[in-house]
């Protein structure tokens, strides 16, 4: 396993799209991040936090 | 059909996406940093 070439980042950061097709996956990606928001500010105001 | 990508994308386009989404991602990290500093501004949660 160890002769595996090691990626160099963030040289190599693109490679990423070699292997996640960003034209099926990154919708769900962005959905995913908006969900992440959300639950976010509801915690921050759930705590009291919010304005 | 050895030497396509698991995605699919070709080298030049991996590269050509990654471009684009090294600044849109930029200016989201820029646009979430801004609004926390708003909120460390008008109201610390520390």
């Amino acid at each position: 396993m160890s002769d595996v070439a090691k990626p160099k980042n963030p040289e190599d950061d693109w490679k990423i799209w070699l292997v996640v097709n960003p034209a099926t996956w990154l919708m769900p990606y962005l959905f995913m991040v908006l969900g992440i928001a959300i639950a976010v500010h509801v915690v921050v105001f759930s705590v009291g936090l919010g304005w | 059909m050895a030497d396509q990508s698991l995605s699919g994308l070709t080298e030049q386009q991996a590269k050509e996406f990654h471009e684009q989404f090294k600044v849109t991602y930029t200016a989201f990290v820029g646009l979430a940093a801004l609004a926390h500093l708003f909120v460390i501004a008008a109201n610390p949660w520390w």
